[in-house]
């Protein structure tokens, strides 16, 4: 005998409709059948709910714990399942809001029908994950504030002024130009040949490049012009411009169309006009101090910019590009200044650093982690203390500029950390052919590196060869692999909160430790047993789904979980920074919002999932 | 929603028809049901109901029953696990019409169980439960002339009348056709179902109830508020 009705329904909606006709008729006895009258409650917030509901007539509505966020449900709709899932009071407050009759499925059934069947798994996992998203946009949403589009939003094309570029050709003498950027009081003039935008000349050119060459101004412009351009088109975000700006110490940026033809050109004061307080201007401050103080004030000023670029409504990703972007330039310019006080370097080297500021993820407090990378020409006795003291300066410099001492030394002052590349490269070959636990957990930050200063061409050597032995050696891959799924997703902690929410509770959440620290790993993990180049952590996803170790799903699944963490964080810490306090890691539970909890939990819950997809993938019969 | 006397009057014959059935099916297979007379002054959710429905090939007292459906309603919802839905064997020739409707031919009935087998397991679970139905009355008429002929003894029981329900608690001027299952439903937005076999239209007569319930929005309904009269 078979429920006829009730078959055929839920064959018609997911997930059920993935299943056997035979695992729902016997899913259908389960069910009971009940009726709410419009406007009845259905499922109140902080109540034991043991259903899984169907919506089988009717609509209802889903509203949001602590929110004005309401999602109607219609037919064929499931809901009430995360609190059977998590087992925890519900969150949500469902409402008939139409007269609805509804399935429901006992808890006890709902979950021993998910430990056998892994498409309803995924299934409501995904749901989670479709539940973050829209969490993520809703945040963007809602930080735009006043209604003024949000930073994150505003393309390149919008900021151009109407009127017409003036511009030149590469054949028009030097003279002829600079009286034309006198008369049209421009700084920036892009020459044009045939319609297309051949290179552009500038206030600082004419002054370094001519009267500073001795160049006759009779000469075409074509002979003192910038040709090797970076340009963007006007549908690019200006986000991107400004980072490209800042990375390249550039004010000027003209704006091409497809066919190459200029129509603007964006200046770095327009995008400061426009945004008032930023990053381009830290970066740029740091690029013109000329000694270390300088350095340091300007540097100091990056929890202003991560406080604004947040507030602007800019994405987490971003936010920490910008800040690593300052970090990175502190270091250069640091080095810079240094090796003009001590003279040329005796034998090449490179400055690398690892960690956040090398994986392009610095947030606010970030310590520092750095090392020299020496040519193996280097000889101790010779150039010892040509080092030791760049290092003293660099990390003195950048302690004072708020990248305090690492308080594991790992830093170019440490003579450890201060080695010819062959001893770097002995010194990985052992971690990676003899792990140890131990070994393994103080050595993953390593793993991630990246030149800022010097010789790029040693740490890239120096990574290429820690990438042939890493993903040909299984047995070092199920440690690194083990060590990521060593991380507790901190999931208890927010059931403990729940239940204690009316006290002062004095745990703290360690954002960095316990929620992003697990993601990075993930990509760590994938980027060793892949041998990928990349140190980006959102990068490493990307590519280790082009490379097929995991779905484009499941990448947009953890890159959104990151992305809504990091922007806890950053929002976390520009609080903290408005208020004048020093930018932490640590969140007291009560500042989280119950939206906040709500998605932080599912964003864990995909993190949760995806460290032990890796440990099954990698960590092999270790674990 | 109390009536006084005339509950009073209805109870007291009940109770006699009751005591007499019961009388009369002692030593038959239907003992049992009897013993367990359903109070009429509890709660409504906190009694057991039967949503039953027959098809036949006909409405009179004669007519040959195809097929038994049932399931039980408890505490405001249809217990799925509980359904059940049994074919009872043909004893002649099917009337053409019933077949068009019911889409049941004759093979397929021919399949079922006989008569007083299927009899049998639905005195079992009606014991103790009050029967609900749509049109209570050809029910409670089917199920008392099937008991007499397979046990000799009358089927006396507790019976709720969606229809009856409708017109009680809310009545207005309405089609002919307007006390139909499938009509009612769909002024209380339940789904409209396609199949007719007796399980599905017990389902069907049981959400009925729990929308009515559910729009009288009277609180501690009474077994007595909801019993069929006549």
């Amino acid at each position: 005998m078979e429920i006829e009705e009730v078959i055929s329904f839920l064959g018609r909606h997911a997930p059920f409709d993935r299943l056997s006709v035979s695992v729902i008729a016997s899913l259908a006895r389960k069910i009971e059948i009940r009726y709410f009258p419009r406007g009845t409650i259905i499922i109140d917030a902080g109540k034991e709910n043991d259903l899984l509901s169907i919506v089988r007539s009717g609509a209802v509505e889903l509203r949001l714990g602590g929110t004005e966020l309401s999602h109607r449900l219609g037919e064929g709709a499931v809901f009430g399942y995360p609190s059977l899932l998590h087992h925890e009071r519900t969150r949500n407050q469902v409402v008939a809001h139409e007269d609805s009759l509804i399935y429901q499925l006992p808890k006890a059934a709902f979950l021993k029908l998910l430990e056998s069947h892994d498409t309803l798994k995924a299934f409501f996992a995904k749901d989670e994950a479709q539940r973050l998203r829209l969490a993520v946009a809703g945040l963007r949403q809602s930080e735009k504030g006043n209604g003024d589009a949000a930073m994150i939003a505003v393309k390149l094309g919008s900021l151009l002024r109407r009127k017409e570029v003036i511009t030149a050709s590469p054949r028009d003498s030097i003279s002829d130009a600079a009286k034309l950027m006198t008369r049209a009081d421009v700084s920036t003039l892009p020459l044009i040949d045939q319609g297309k935008l051949v290179g552009i000349i500038t206030d600082k050119d004419l002054r370094r490049r001519v009267l500073g060459q001795d160049v006759p101004v009779s000469e075409p412009v074509s002979r003192v012009m910038t040709t090797d351009l970076i340009t963007m088109a006007p549908d690019d975000h200006l986000l991107s411009a400004m980072l490209l700006m800042s990375q390249h110490n550039i004010h000027h940026m003209p704006v091409v169309n497809s066919a190459n033809a200029i129509v603007g050109v964006i200046s770095s004061s327009d995008l400061l006009n426009r945004f008032g307080m930023n990053a381009l201007q830290v970066v740029a401050e740091i690029k013109a101090a000329t000694d270390a103080a300088a350095i340091a004030r300007a540097a100091r000023r990056v929890d202003a910019v991560l406080a604004h670029l947040t507030e602007s409504g800019v994405d987490a990703g971003n936010v920490a590009r910008f800040v690593s972007n300052i970090g990175e330039t502190t270091h250069s310019q640091l080095l810079k200044l240094a090796e003009e006080q001590l003279g040329p370097p005796p034998v090449p080297y490179a400055l690398v650093v690892f960690g956040s500021l090398a994986r392009q993820e610095q947030a606010g407090g970030s310590d520092q982690d750095n090392g020299f990378i020496l040519d193996d020409s280097y000889d101790a006795r010779a150039h010892g203390d040509y080092f030791e003291k760049l290092a003293t300066l660099l990390c003195d410099g950048l302690n004072s500029a708020g990248y305090v001492y690492c308080p594991g030394d790992i830093m170019a002052t440490n003579d450890k950390w201060r080695q010819p590349l062959s001893v770097w490269k002995e010194r990985y070959r052992n971690w990676i052919a003899k792990p140890d636990p131990e070994n393994v957990l103080n050595t993953t930050i390593f793993f991630d590196m990246r030149c800022v200063a010097g010789r790029e061409e040693l740490v890239d050597s120096l990574r290429e060869q820690i990438f042939a032995w890493s993903s040909a050696n299984k047995i070092f891959l199920s440690f690194i692999a083990r060590a990521a799924a060593h991380t507790r997703v901190p999931l208890g902690f927010f059931r403990n909160f729940l239940l204690q929410h009316d006290e002062r509770e004095g745990d703290v959440l360690d954002l960095k430790h316990q929620a992003i620290a697990p993601v990075v790993d993930i990509a760590r993990v994938y980027a060793l047993a892949l041998g990928l180049s990349e140190v980006n952590s959102e990068e490493r996803l990307r590519k280790a789904a082009e490379k097929g170790a995991l779905s484009q799903d499941a990448v947009s699944d953890i890159i959104d979980s990151f992305e809504f963490i990091r922007s806890v964080r950053f929002r976390h810490q520009s609080g903290q920074i408005r208020q004048g306090a020093a930018p932490t890691n640590n969140l007291s539970p009560e500042l989280l919002s119950r939206f906040e909890r709500e998605h932080l939990k599912d964003a864990f819950r995909v993190i949760r999932d995806h460290m032990d997809i890796v440990s099954r993938k990698y960590a092999g019969n270790i674990q | 929603m109390k009536r006084g006397w005339q509950n009073w009057f209805q109870e007291k014959r009940f109770a006699a028809r009751w005591q007499q059935a019961k009388a009369a099916a002692q030593s038959t297979p239907m003992a049992g049901y009897y013993d367990a007379l359903l109070p009429t002054d509890n709660l409504l959710e906190d009694t057991p109901l039967i949503a039953l429905d027959f098809e036949s090939d006909g409405l009179k007292e004669d007519a040959q029953l195809l097929e038994a459906g049932w399931v039980a309603v408890d505490g405001g919802a249809v217990k799925l696990g509980s359904a059940r839905r049994l074919r009872i064997r043909a004893g002649n020739k099917l009337q053409g019409s019933a077949v068009v409707i019911h889409r049941i031919t004759d093979d397929a009935a021919a399949e079922g169980q006989s008569e007083r087998d299927v009899l049998e397991t639905l005195l079992a679970d009606l014991k103790g439960s009050a029967i609900l139905a749509h049109a209570a009355i050809i029910e409670q008429a089917f199920l008392n002339a099937a008991c007499l002929r397979c046990f000799g003894a009358p089927f006396v029981g507790r019976f709720i009348c969606t229809m009856q329900l409708e017109d009680r608690w809310f009545p207005k001027e309405r089609t002919a056709d307007g006390f139909r299952l499938g009509k009612l439903r769909a002024q209380y937005g339940l789904p409209y179902y396609r199949a007719h076999d007796g399980l599905t239209d017990a389902m069907a007569c049981a959400e009925l109830f729990l929308a009515q319930c559910a729009r009288l929005r009277t609180e501690n309904l009474m077994m007595e508020d909801v019993l069929m009269r006549g």
